[in-house]
């Protein structure tokens, strides 16, 4: 057998790619469809290349990560990303390998201080841009500022990874030493131990279950939020004295836990700017068969405690090595599974609600000398491009450049981008390691089935429901959801999780047993399948479900078999 | 006389205990041995009546000792003729460990008296020129000791037959899996001169047998447990002067059975090496 040279990957026809550096088309350029699915703004995409990125690189120092470097570029604007392998000799490969799980063990033993210190850094960036008095400082100190800004958001991302990586492999390391203790016990029997442990992801759904039971004891609020159309439930609020007290705890609310975007995406308004999602899910919180997510959480807390009571009681006679590295793996794992949710708060959303703020208040100042047409179009300029408009101000016009780049967006977003792009390589499969396996059970390849009616995917969380399929295409649809329903979905980020207490059960097209969708739904005791790779293309809206998330799978029913 | 203690003078009486519980009584006045008490070959020959009442109460009594309302013991065969400098026994007689509860106790003590006439023992009696008739039985009760890491040590090398060295091999969990040839145990060459670690090989240990509800199992050890050392040098040394001590003591060179418990260095068994 001869070895040819890889041919390139042909792009679909409504799809065409021109490669700004021709060189670009030798690499593999691939799709993050767990966190990127939708068109990105030119902001995001430069800020990706010039801050997300170079955080992350560092991180990758801290640690000496031995696989790669990672490289971004926006293709009609979606977000591809490739892995270039390090020139290293296989000594220092081996070197670097031997150092990167050393580390991450070495912090699973004291995760709780690690993160502690983590996060005091964290509060400090915080309490930096808070204390900054952005309306009214002058234009030349809000640029400093915004320099300064993104100096403390590469850090913040530096921070992110350093924390991201222990935090996942966490999660793994201990499935895999439970397994091995138990053989004959599931991946989900494992994760069983690392759940109903409050985090700010479950916080911030229990904070609106009870804003939820505060609207149900006012016959003004919630005829409110109970007829008005969810654009209008703010406006019909005011209307009535309780109303107003019931929008000033909202208020409160959203300050806590609204400065978050309904994606990954941050150039897109928070939710204090646009609550649409925290009314669509408030509205459905006051429907009667919504679920009490407060007491699923007690009832996961008395099977976490059963289960970890089972297996010390089954490992009383084993040696004291073996014994201490299962409290020590557990104790990683659980410290893993809040943290991989905490980090999103202080970080994804927390920290970058902070620089949107900045970003937008620069392109307040620039639409009120004309040259954008309203402030949050800043998002539609690259950082370069916004620097080049700042220092030459008022002279450079950005006008046209916008609605041009907003109309790019919308074609866009109607075009299912390919997964992959460029030329795939002959590489051999990646080595064997904690990181490497920790990976593979977030960012899993879609399973694929082969018969007829039935979707393979992974095991996400446990339990067997029947309902009507719910596809969502984004979150503002999030309103369509009725309780019982099974929801349908490219993949769901943090800002989703409310619609896990009205869902029946949560089934994705990506990921795998420690993407967010999985981990959320076990918090929130729902079956998940999650990784079917073609759910929300093959199931359609209503289509009856069961969906099995023991086993993996999606069964679509006959309509007669209606419960 | 169908009960004696371990540190009671009667256990040292071979025809009485069995060559096992001898030196283990022996052993037992200078020695961290655990605790127990021998079912004697009186009352196996006499299939003596209340046996199982006064094993009860042993069991009872050996509970009060240990502080432990059950305390999880392991029951062995001790053969009169066994032990001796001639032919060793071992594994030749069936163990029962992590025995806890005084029927469970009963009816272990009634499985070794049934092991002995085994086609297997017989035919190892056989070919050692040893008489079938004579059977003189003895069974050990004693506290089972939760090995967290179990070596057999031998205080002189019997590869090389150097009589400087001590040799340890050491592996996780209970000792069968070591004595049972299961798992590949780390092995350790300790000078006697100077007390020094003078090698270290350490083995991919694969399995390790470990104390369940009603017995011992052996399982996988898990995958980031395998490469690393059983033994720290400071154990292995502290190991070392125990070979060398009993050797002394005994006045030929030592094989030796013994575990580490909760950070305490347990003695479980000491024999003359028979192929030197």
């Amino acid at each position: 057998m001869t070895h040819s040279q890889p041919e390139p990957i042909t792009p679909p026809e409504n799809f065409p790619v021109i490669w700004e550096n021709p060189d670009d088309a030798r690499l593999l350029w691939s799709l993050d469809r767990l966190h990127w699915p939708d068109p990105i703004t030119p902001m995001f995409a430069s800020y990706y290349t010039d801050i997300f990125n170079v955080g992350r690189m560092k991180a990758a120092q801290y640690y000496r990560r031995p696989t790669a470097a990672l490289r971004a570029i926006r293709i009609n604007t979606y977000l591809y990303e490739t892995t270039i392998l390090l020139s290293v000799s296989d000594e220092e490969q081996a070197a670097r390998l031997q150092y990167w799980v050393q580390a991450l063990e070495d912090t699973f033993a004291r995760f709780d201080e690690f993160w502690a210190e983590q996060l005091t850094e964290i509060q400090e960036h915080w309490a930096f841009w808070d204390s900054f008095d952005l309306s009214s400082a002058p234009w030349h100190r809000l640029l400093a500022h915004l320099d300064e800004t993104l100096v403390r958001a590469t850090r913040l991302w530096e921070i992110h990874f350093i924390v991201v990586y222990p935090v996942i492999a966490a999660m793994s390391q201990f499935e895999e030493y439970y397994r091995e203790l138990f053989p004959e016990k599931s991946s989900l029997d494992a994760y069983r131990l690392l759940q109903g442990l409050s985090n700010k992801t479950v916080e911030t759904g229990h904070a609106l279950w009870r804003l939820s039971r505060q609207a149900l004891a006012s016959a003004e609020v919630r005829r409110a939020l109970a007829q008005a159309a969810t654009a209008e439930v703010l406006h019909a609020l005011t209307q009535s004295a309780e109303g107003q007290a019931f929008l000033s705890a909202l208020q409160c609310y959203l300050q806590s836990y609204g400065q978050r975007s309904a994606t990954w995406d941050w150039t897109h308004p928070s939710w204090i700017e646009d609550p649409t999602p925290v009314m669509n899910n408030l509205k459905a919180f006051i429907h009667p068969e919504a679920r009490d997510p407060i007491a699923a959480m007690e009832r996961l807390t008395v099977e976490r405690e059963q289960a970890i009571a089972e297996a010390r009681a089954q490992l009383a006679g084993y040696p004291k090595p073996v014994v201490e590295k299962f409290e020590m793996l557990l104790r990683a794992g659980q410290v893993g599974t809040i943290l991989s949710e905490d980090h999103d708060f202080y970080i994804d959303f927390g920290g970058m609600y902070r620089v949107r703020r900045v970003l937008l208040e620069v392109g307040r100042r620039l639409s009120e000398a004309a040259v954008l047409p309203v402030a949050a179009d800043v998002m539609m300029l690259s950082l370069p491009e916004l620097r080049e408009t700042n220092s030459a101000l008022p002279q450079l016009n950005r006008r046209a450049m916008v609605e041009g780049r907003k109309s790019e967006l919308a074609y866009w977003h109607n075009i299912a981008p390919p997964a992959r792009l460029g030329t795939p390589s002959a590489a051999a499969s990646p080595p064997d390691n904690m990181m490497v396996r920790a990976f593979g059970k977030m960012f899993a390849p879609p399973l694929t089935s082969t018969e007829a009616n039935v979707l393979r995917g992974y095991a996400g969380s446990a339990g067997v429901a029947r309902g009507r399929a719910r596809v969502l295409r984004t979150l503002a649809d999030g309103h369509t959801l009725q309780p019982g329903d099974i929801l349908v979905a490219e993949m769901t980020s943090p800002p989703w999780t409310p619609l896990f207490a009205t869902a029946a059960a949560i089934v994705t097209d990506t990921g795998g047993v420690l993407s967010h969708s999985a981990v959320v739904a076990r918090e929130y005791r729902i079956p998940a399948v999650v990784g079917t790779g073609t759910a929300t293309q093959v199931i359609r809206d209503g289509q009856m479900l069961e969906v099995d998330g023991s086993a993996g799978v999606v069964r679509l029913l006959p309509e007669s078999e209606i419960i | 006389m169908n009960i004696v203690w371990l540190d009671e003078p009667q256990a040292q009486d071979l025809s009485l205990v069995g060559g096992k519980v001898a030196s283990l009584s022996k052993l037992a006045i200078e020695f961290r041995v655990p605790h127990g008490f021998c079912v004697t070959t009186l009352a196996y020959q006499n299939a003596a009546a209340h046996l199982t009442e006064e094993v009860t109460r042993a069991y009872q009594a050996l509970a009060e000792r240990s502080g432990s309302a059950q305390p999880s013991v392991a029951v062995r065969s001790s053969a009169v003729d066994e032990d001796g400098s001639a032919a060793s026994f071992a594994g030749q007689h069936e163990t029962y460990l992590n025995i806890r509860g005084a029927d469970a106790v009963n009816e272990a003590v009634v499985r070794c008296w049934q092991s002995a006439r085994s086609e297997r023992a017989l035919a190892y009696r056989r070919q050692q020129g040893l008489a079938n008739a004579d059977v003189k039985l003895a069974v050990l009760v004693q506290q089972l000791v939760a090995s967290d890491v179990s070596a057999v040590v031998f205080s002189a090398n019997p590869v090389t037959g150097s009589r400087d060295e001590v040799m340890i091999n050491a592996s996780w969990g209970l000792g069968e899996s070591i004595v049972g040839g299961t798992v590949t145990p780390d092995t350790f060459v300790v000078s006697k001169s100077n007390l020094q670690v003078m090698e270290r090989a350490l083995a991919e240990k694969t399995r390790m047998t470990v104390a369940v509800e009603g017995g011992t199992r052996e399982v996988d050890v898990p995958r980031i447990l395998r490469a690393q050392p059983s033994l720290m040098d400071e154990q292995a040394v502290e190991m070392a002067r125990l070979a060398i001590t009993l050797e002394a003591t005994m006045g030929y060179a030592v094989d030796i059975e013994c575990a580490f418990a909760g950070g305490q260095l347990y003695l479980l068994q000491c024999r003359p090496i028979t192929t030197l």
